[in-house]
């Protein structure tokens, strides 16, 4: 694979740029609540009633495992941190989809990646 | 629109999983015969698309919605199929490492964001395409998509508590209006702007991309 192809190292400056800029995606919903669909498993059972989701509560938690949970260090709540913690999200989410797709490519299409 | 775990049951998880399976063979044939000059360009875009969704856009009714980027690579790539594979990467990384979207959810978020999205996105972008310009056109394909991908993802929401109750209360009537709002209002019409920037931008500066590999040899040669 040819990453010094020009149009890729274009597309690599824009990545940097929306790291960068990232943070802008949780200080403008700051005090927006969750995504449709997205509450977290008190909020829902808080609405409805806790026996009108016995099942959601206990697959709720089945991955507790996330090493950066919510995109951001656990702890990290008021605004300066969580943007950090969102920066430091975006990079290390970059790095795994690049290396995700990179070993990907390499084993489905060996001698294209060499190239 | 990344379902978490807990609001889809067993049987729907498992269902989605199963449907899947022959999108991801497909896919990975399909990225296997894709031409190479194309493959860094698809890899910075799995990239590209991770971060368009921690971009949380507010939604007037206190919510938030984002876009993916399946459209786009799905028409840069002139392959929904790879599209699949992309989208896919993202959200398994997402699920894992982020919390964001359930695990036992994967399939069907990659169900409804890296396959409905793109392949809706991508066909309306064909269809108008010769009508409109590709601009417009894949403006106008990235917008239908995620819409018809968040009413898809709606959907499954809203037939949970007829397929298995106890999982997401609330039934269609009210999931497939509040999904479809947050995408026709602020998803959207972002996805439609992006969409048709960086397409614009890649066919303007990389033409040769999208000439397929024999033209491109004889133009080579000539």
């Amino acid at each position: 694979m040819n990453w010094q192809d020009p149009l890729v190292k274009k597309f690599l400056y824009v990545i940097i740029a929306m790291i960068l800029l990232c943070p802008l995606g949780i200080l403008l919903v700051w005090d927006y609540g969750d995504a449709w669909g997205e509450w977290g498993p008190e909020d829902v059972s808080e609405k409805v009633g806790e026996d009108k989701v016995s099942g959601l509560l206990h697959l709720a938690d089945i991955w507790a495992y996330a090493p950066l949970p919510d995109y951001n260090i656990p702890g990290w709540e008021d605004k300066v941190h969580a943007s950090i913690g969102y920066i430091i999200s975006a990079i290390v989410g970059v790095a795994l989809c690049l290396g995700a797709y990179y070993i990907l490519v390499k084993v489905v299409n060996p001698q294209a990646s060499s190239s | 629109m990344h379902i978490p775990d807990g609001y889809l049951g067993p049987i729907t998880c498992a269902l989605f999983y199963l449907i899947m399976i022959p999108f991801w063979y497909k896919g990975i044939l399909e990225l296997k015969k894709l031409d190479p000059r194309k493959l860094p360009l698809l890899g910075v875009l799995t990239a590209f698309s991770f971060l368009v969704m921690m971009f949380n856009l507010p939604v007037p009714d206190g919510t938030t919605a984002h876009m993916v980027g399946g459209t786009l690579i799905a028409i840069l790539m002139d392959n929904p199929w790879v599209a699949t594979i992309a989208i896919s990467i993202v959200l398994i990384i997402q699920a894992i490492f982020f919390g964001d979207g359930g695990i036992t959810c994967i399939g069907a978020n990659c169900f409804n964001m890296g396959v409905v999205l793109p392949f809706v996105g991508y066909y309306v972008y064909k269809f108008l395409r010769d009508k409109v310009g590709e601009v417009i056109a894949s403006g106008i394909g990235a917008y239908v998509g995620i819409v018809t991908a968040a009413i898809v993802a709606g959907l499954e929401f809203g037939l949970q508590p007829f397929i298995e109750p106890g999982y997401c209360p609330y039934p269609f009537t009210v999931a497939v209006p509040a999904m479809a709002f947050a995408h026709l209002i602020t998803a959207g019409p972002a996805a439609a702007v992006v969409t048709a920037i960086v397409v614009w931008y890649v066919k303007k500066v990389r033409p040769d991309l999208f000439t397929s590999q024999n033209k491109q040899v004889s133009g080579v040669n000539a």
